[in-house]
């Protein structure tokens, strides 16, 4: 049952069948096992303990009783948890959603052409690549309440100061605002990368036909980039349900939790409360939760592409 | 004309976007030559009176130089062996072809959507039961495997760059494939080489989590755990923490520097599908 060649592109296969049936061969095996063994090591096992302590009462010092769904069964009647759940998926949204089209405006705008557009691109990266606590070091300065930057004009024009840090409302703002800003040149680069690609006859045709700039856009522009957006967002929202840093080094939760995402809600059970069974239930409802979102994405994607 | 005026009218467009993106680490850079008293005072700024007084406490008074050569080691070691790692995988998934290289490719889509603290707790218990808590073995592993997907899948790229012709036609010559891979792949995709492990080293440097877990002794700390550390101790003391948070991000930056051509192939290794 040979498919037709386009169809075999179409598949990413090579286009011609390779007839000769390969014998076993272990090389592809060796190689793979040094990377499987630690994998395995700091991933896979630790994910079995991991669901395994989910499963019973326990600290940092010892496992203790089984309690089956007990962690899970608290967890699902605890306000903190909801709350956790609630910023997470707000603090994803808002970063994909600002961060794309961000990132989408800035990558048009470095797709023309004008001199100097090389040190913009580099520029631009700069709030992705420098480590989080530094970009948290500067941020908790110019929010700070007192001594701060923007209370310091807001104060020179009579208003303020505003709290950025101890109310729980703009404190969760602050957070979302740093981590799109710490998020977005990662989406222009990729959407920058996808624009450069595509060929430019499209839009001499598009012209010759009559389109206007919105119209290319639409028609020329968006379709191409489509599948990378989807990718990268969902690689986004992924990253940002992951995220620690940036809640933990600028709010560590506060104030009263309001920052607190389900990584720092582990955290906090874990290392603060000394409550192992607790920490690893919220890890792994976690873990669940990224992979339903992905595959749910995937799916859609393979849908729409 | 016209052409030209509107290319200049972008130019200074472009400027003004860096510089309001930028602006938190200018004022970074500025602030650390300022003292704490004038920077939150002050309504500018610019460092009207620079000063070194920031930079000189934290050489006299702090264990800044030893977080840098932390974060060195950690990083250093966690980007070699992940390069191994992974240009053995790579060059596996470039050129052969086995069911379980589909399902490596699996796996390494979930290490990358994994989240850590799931697996910091086991191993956290793990290696304090070892007498392994400030110690930069544990830190080093989890550093690797986290790096793995993307280094892997950039590696993949660059062989899949190179014809197989190349490495075929020596197989044939009687070279095993290792030695193929090693005599003709690699220096073809040296550059490509770099620029994963630079990449790689960024990554450990920057990282704060992890380091933050296992590294809890002063003179264990990297760089952004010994950064946080001063936050909470020097909690207004800003001059010094810009001055500490400047010296942090110099290697970064020069790093970056040198590999920013690359970038695009990093943030779009991910997107590359088995």
């Amino acid at each position: 049952m040979a498919l037709k060649v386009d169809q075999r592109l179409q598949a990413g296969l090579p286009a011609v069948t390779q007839t000769v049936k390969a014998s076993f061969q272990p090389l592809p095996y060796l190689l793979l096992l040094p990377s499987l063994a630690i994998i395995f090591i700091i991933e896979f096992y630790p994910f079995i303990n991991g669901v395994s302590f989910s499963f019973h009462k326990g600290t940092l010092l010892g496992t203790g009783a089984f309690v089956g769904l007990g962690n899970y069964l608290r967890l699902f009647n605890s306000p903190s948890f909801y709350h956790s759940l609630w910023f997470s998926f707000i603090f994803a949204f808002f970063n994909v959603l600002v961060s794309y089209v961000l990132g989408l405006a800035l990558a048009l705008f470095l797709n023309l052409d004008f001199p100097g557009r090389g040190f913009c691109r580099v520029a631009l990266l700069v709030p992705w690549i420098v480590p989080a606590v530094v970009s948290i070091v500067s941020w908790k300065w110019l929010i700070a309440d007192r001594g701060g930057l923007v209370n310091i004009l807001l104060g020179s024009v009579g208003v303020g100061p505003i709290y950025f840090l101890s109310d729980s409302g703009w404190a969760m703002v602050a957070v979302i605002v740093i981590k799109i800003w710490r998020s977005f040149p990662f989406m222009m680069l990729s959407l920058l990368a996808a624009l450069q690609v595509i060929d430019k006859t499209l839009y001499e045709a598009g012209r010759i036909d009559g389109a206007n700039r919105w119209q290319m856009f639409w028609n020329v522009t968006l379709p191409h980039i489509k599948n990378i957006s989807i990718i990268q967002a969902i690689l986004m929202i992924i990253w940002s349900i992951n995220d620690f840093e940036t809640p933990y080094l600028l709010t560590q939760g506060g104030p009263s939790n309001a920052t607190e995402n389900l990584i720092l809600l582990s955290y906090r059970y874990t290392f603060g409360r000394n409550d192992v069974g607790l920490g690893s239930a919220v890890a792994i409802l976690t873990l669940i939760l990224l992979m339903v979102l992905s595959t749910v994405m995937m799916r859609q994607q393979a849908r729409i592409a | 004309m016209m052409k030209l005026n509107r290319r200049w009218l972008l130019l200074i467009l472009g400027l003004a976007i860096v510089l309001i993106v930028d602006f938190p680490i200018i004022t970074v850079i500025l602030n650390s030559f300022r003292t704490t008293e004038t920077i939150v005072s002050s309504h500018s700024i610019l460092p009207t009176e620079p000063t070194l007084a920031n930079y000189l406490f934290i050489n006299t008074r702090t264990h800044f130089w030893t977080f840098l050569l932390n974060s060195m080691i950690v990083a250093f070691a966690s980007s070699a062996l992940a390069i191994v790692l992974s240009a053995l995988a790579g060059f596996a998934m470039s050129r052969y072809r086995a069911r379980i290289l589909g399902g490596y490719n699996q796996a390494l889509l979930i290490v990358q959507m994994f989240p850590l603290i799931l697996a910091i707790i086991p191993l956290f218990i793990f290696f304090r039961n070892l007498n392994m808590v400030n110690n930069f073995t544990p830190v080093i592993l989890v550093y690797t495997v986290t790096q793995l997907p993307f280094a892997t899948w950039m590696l993949r790229s660059y062989f899949d760059s190179i014809p197989r012709e190349l490495d075929e036609a020596a197989t044939v010559d009687g070279c095993s494939p290792l030695r193929a891979f090693v005599q003709i792949i690699l220096p073809l995709t040296a550059p490509g080489f770099v620029a994963v492990a630079i990449f790689s080293f960024l990554f450990s440097y920057n990282e704060f989590f992890i380091s933050s877990v296992f590294l809890r002794d002063e003179d264990r700390m990297t760089m952004p755990v010994g950064i946080q550390s001063f936050m909470q101790q020097y909690s207004t003391d800003w001059g010094s923490l810009m001055a500490s948070a400047t010296l942090g991000m110099i290697p970064t930056l020069i790093l970056f520097f040198f590999i920013q051509k690359y970038m695009v192939t990093g943030a779009t290794a991910g997107a590359v599908k088995g």
